[in-house]
């Protein structure tokens, strides 16, 4: 075999190599899918055309060649097992000839750069595949722990604004329970003693009325931020509007605790500087330390809200120390209060009367109602014992109302043997009379019963009267225009306006028993005072009952002075309605 | 769909992928076994599948090839899956460089690989977001760094509308697109037409592709011209994807083999 001239060229090689690298594109078509135009095709083939010719024509034959086009065409993405069949059949076919090669080894060497491309072939398609293999593995790996990281993030996030206050960035109720509730599981968390600030903004809202809201807002946010700084490591909570909660975990005593609220008192001492707004937000806190084995934390939550109630209370910008039986007293109290409407439905309420008799003859005028409550388990509790809780609470109402009509059931029945029967006089409570409708219940009562008007006085207060409203006044006169007497109770204890009971439809005045008691000593300041006010309300036309007369001595002089009436156990306790009126049957 | 943020998303390989089931029938390994024995499922009932997939790519390829030609320099490509061989922004950038090319598609492995390619490229990023979304798309940050939509773009969406079914309201979707696109911006749109198909070949394709993440919506020739309302199609208008100016007169023969039909609109005015 010689050198160079043993391949022979045609005489049109050029041409006829473009015949080929046609034929050969042409064989390409569709087995896989080409990024090129047509045009970018032929050029790309027409190339290693060239160099496969270029190849068969030089000694020793190159195989490298082989191998470098058939990579070369899975690198331009000609990379299926289909063009691969194709090319080794159409150069198989169609080389030799279209190219006028002419050698006498030529089979020989076609089949060896045959062979070559399909290894070069072969090889760069295994490694593209493995390649992409790798990079698509890495792909799914990568969106996976993109995919995980996001839902991480995204349930943290959840549980933050779960367990979180969106306005302060403070832990919420939530959180605050849930770290409580496991400090409190004392045999796990090792925790002996507990304690909790519950604090709030003195008169809050008045920041949001001056301010506005977003002031408002921003004082809080600033004021949280103060407070968890100050009290770091402790759990500082929002509990909601300006309400905060400190948790004191591990305590060793109140005054772990009560250095935690003085710290977060000092924090808040400062106003807040929003918008141009110096705020003063000063702030009271209740403190509960226990032991963790003692309490649950609705208890501890409990006493600590009571206990910022009471620094409220006692004028806010401070704390309290929780005390145990002042919340007794007051849970009591609570619970007392709490089963007044029971009572009523039950009729535990009762009425006993004291005597209101006249001083110029001894006789009966009248009686004065007294509530009592005949209590399952605490037994018969006077007025006192209620009477202010049922103011406080509302429930006057009711229980008022219940009274009145009580005592005009009763009074209607009651006949003398001598003149009129007594009258009955019922305390009316502020609220009652600041309520609209009294007017109206005491005219259906009065009908209701047949009771007459005169025969019911009703006892107001003096200070009730002195602070009187044009319609509280408005209510006296139309009472009045019933007939039913009107009456000043305690008179002589408040500030009084004698000149402006003149213009009030009242009949009576009940002298306040202090003044009574001063009358044991003689010509006392006090027998003075009374007689120049028993004198300047009979002036306006009004009589004068005196309360809690209780000697014989007290008796005369007031019956000296003028005192039309009087009323104490003198005269008579409290009693059933039977046994006052036993004495005038 | 874009999940709500505590939802978990998990990536199953496991399930067919129609983004690596194209790369599959581009003869691409950017594919699970899954993947693959979808694809050869489809490839038994529709033999020419492989086939549609080159012709629609190639389409893809002229047409980008005519937007660069038309001075088209921003891209947005949705539902661009596996950013195998000749991709959009490989042809804009070797005729115009400085293109911008915005890849968007909601399978999060097709993202992280297109990422990967991406890197390095300023001229082209990837975003996951769904085309059922094209309010998200459009203000997504990094579609709004990528491209001015003062100045025209091209958006495609090629090879995805079939997985688009009319309750999704493909047409109010493409129409927030254009109403977000500036006059000169170009719409090109393909899609798997039944159009001169057998009702069982019908009923296969369906089968294979209901086991994947996506379902087949064939549309007529009819129904695809009036996803381009209120762009004015550029000729030759609606055809089977080999017919949009074919490169050579045999390469559009038997075009309705492909399976996909294609156009390209301008939005006027």
């Amino acid at each position: 075999m010689g050198l160079g001239g043993s391949v022979g060229d045609g005489p049109d090689a050029r041409g006829h190599a473009g015949a080929f690298a046609r034929a050969w594109a042409k064989a390409l078509a569709g087995t896989s899918y080409l990024p090129m135009t047509h045009a970018q095709l032929e050029l790309l083939l027409q190339r290693l055309t060239d160099r496969l010719a270029e190849a068969l024509r030089t000694e020793p034959l190159d195989l490298r060649v082989g191998h470098r086009v058939g990579t070369e065409l899975v690198a331009a993405h000609i990379a299926s097992a289909e063009a691969l069949g194709r090319t080794v059949e159409v150069i198989q076919l169609r080389l030799v000839r279209d190219l006028d090669l002419v050698a006498d080894d030529i089979d020989d060497r076609m089949a060896r750069l045959l062979a070559a491309i399909a290894t070069g072939y072969a090889r760069a398609l295994r490694d593209r595949t493995l390649d992409e293999q790798e990079s698509i593995r890495r792909a799914a790996l990568t969106a996976r722990a993109d995919a995980e990281r996001a839902l991480r993030a995204s349930e943290a996030r959840f549980r933050h604004q779960a367990t979180h206050d969106p306005l302060t960035g403070l832990p919420n109720r939530t959180l605050f329970g849930e770290r409580l509730a496991a400090v409190l599981d004392g045999p796990t968390s090792g925790v002996h003693r507990v304690g909790l600030c519950f604090l709030d903004l003195d008169r809050f809202k008045r920041i949001n009325d001056s301010y506005g809201h977003s002031i408002g807002d921003r004082a809080l946010v600033a004021a949280a931020r103060r407070l968890s700084r100050a009290v770091e490591p402790h759990l500082v909570a929002r509990l909601g509007g300006d309400a905060f909660v400190i948790l004191v975990e591990r305590s060793t005593g109140t005054g772990d605790v009560v250095a935690v609220a003085e710290a977060a008192l000092a924090a808040l001492a400062e106003p807040i500087l929003v918008g141009g707004h110096d705020v003063a937000v000063p702030a009271s806190v209740g403190i509960v330390e226990r032991r963790v084995a003692d309490t649950s934390p609705d208890d501890l939550m409990r006493a600590a809200g009571s206990t910022l109630h009471w620094t409220k209370l006692a004028g806010g910008a401070g704390w309290t120390l929780y005390d145990a039986e002042r919340d007794r007293r007051e849970q009591a109290r609570q619970a007392l209060s709490a089963a007044i409407p029971g009572g009523l439905e039950r009729g535990e309420f009762y009425l006993d009367y004291q005597p209101l008799t006249s001083l110029q003859d001894g006789s009966l005028l009248g009686v004065e109602a007294l509530v009592r409550w005949r209590h399952p388990q605490l037994g018969v509790l006077g007025p006192d014992n209620f009477i202010g809780l049922a103011e406080e609470t509302g429930l006057i109402v009711p229980l008022g109302a219940w009274v009145l009509a009580e005592a005009c059931r009763e009074a209607v029945g009651w006949t003398a043997a001598v003149g009129e029967p007594p009258y009955v006089s019922v305390n009316l409570a502020v609220r009652q009379v600041r309520r609209p409708g009294l007017v109206q219940e005491v005219r259906g009562l009065l009908a209701r019963t047949g009771l007459p008007p005169n025969r019911l006085q009703l006892e107001i207060t003096e200070s009730m009267m002195m602070s009187g409203t044009e319609e509280a006044v408005r209510v006296l006169r139309a009472l009045a225009d019933l007939g039913v007497r009107i009456a000043i109770d305690d008179f002589g204890t408040g500030y009084s306006n004698l000149a402006y009971l003149r213009n009030l439809p009242v009949t009576e005045l009940k002298v306040a028993g202090e003044f009574v008691r001063g009358l044991r000593a003689p010509e006392a300041a006090d027998e003075r005072i009374l007689a120049s006010l028993v004198s300047l309300a009979h002036a306006l036309d009004l009589t004068v009952t005196a309360e809690g007369v209780e000697t014989v001595g007290q008796a005369e002089r007031l019956r000296a002075i003028g005192c039309d009436a009087g009323q104490g156990w003198h005269f008579g306790r409290p009693a059933p309605a039977d046994h006052i009126l036993s004495r005038i049957r | 769909m874009q999940r709500p943020d505590w939802a978990p998303e998990t990536i199953d390989v496991e399930r067919p992928s129609v983004a690596r089931m194209y790369d599959y029938y581009l003869g691409g390994s950017h594919n699970f076994a899954a993947d693959r024995a979808a694809a050869q499922a489809m490839m038994a009932a529709v033999p020419e599948a492989p086939l549609m997939a080159q012709a629609n790519r190639a389409f893809l390829r002229r047409a980008v090839q005519f937007l660069t030609g038309a001075g088209v320099r921003q891209f947005l490509d949705i539902g661009s899956g596996i950013p195998t061989v000749g991709n959009v922004h490989e042809i804009a950038q070797r005729h115009a460089p400085d293109s911008r090319v915005v890849y968007v598609d909601v399978d999060p492995v097709a993202v992280a690989h297109s990422r990967e390619i991406l890197a390095g490229n300023d001229g082209a990023t990837v975003v996951q977001e769904d085309f059922r979304h094209p309010d998200r798309i459009l203000a997504h940050p990094d579609v709004r760094a990528a491209l001015d939509l003062t100045r025209p773009v091209a958006v495609l969406i090629v090879a995805v509308l079939h997985f688009v079914p009319d309750d999704d309201r493909p047409a109010e979707l493409l129409r927030a697109l254009r109403d977000a696109l500036p006059a000169g911006s170009y719409l090109v749109l393909s899609q798997a037409s039944d159009d001169g198909r057998s009702d069982a070949e019908r009923a296969e394709a369906q089968r294979v592709y209901q086991r994947t993440d996506s379902p087949l919506s064939v549309r007529s020739r009819a129904q695809l011209t009036t996803f381009f309302d209120g762009f004015e199609l550029v000729e030759p208008g609606v055809v089977w994807v080999p017919q949009w100016r074919p490169e050579t007169p045999e390469s559009a023969e038997n075009a309705e083999r492909a399976v996909f039909l294609g156009g390209v609109g301008r939005l006027g005015g």
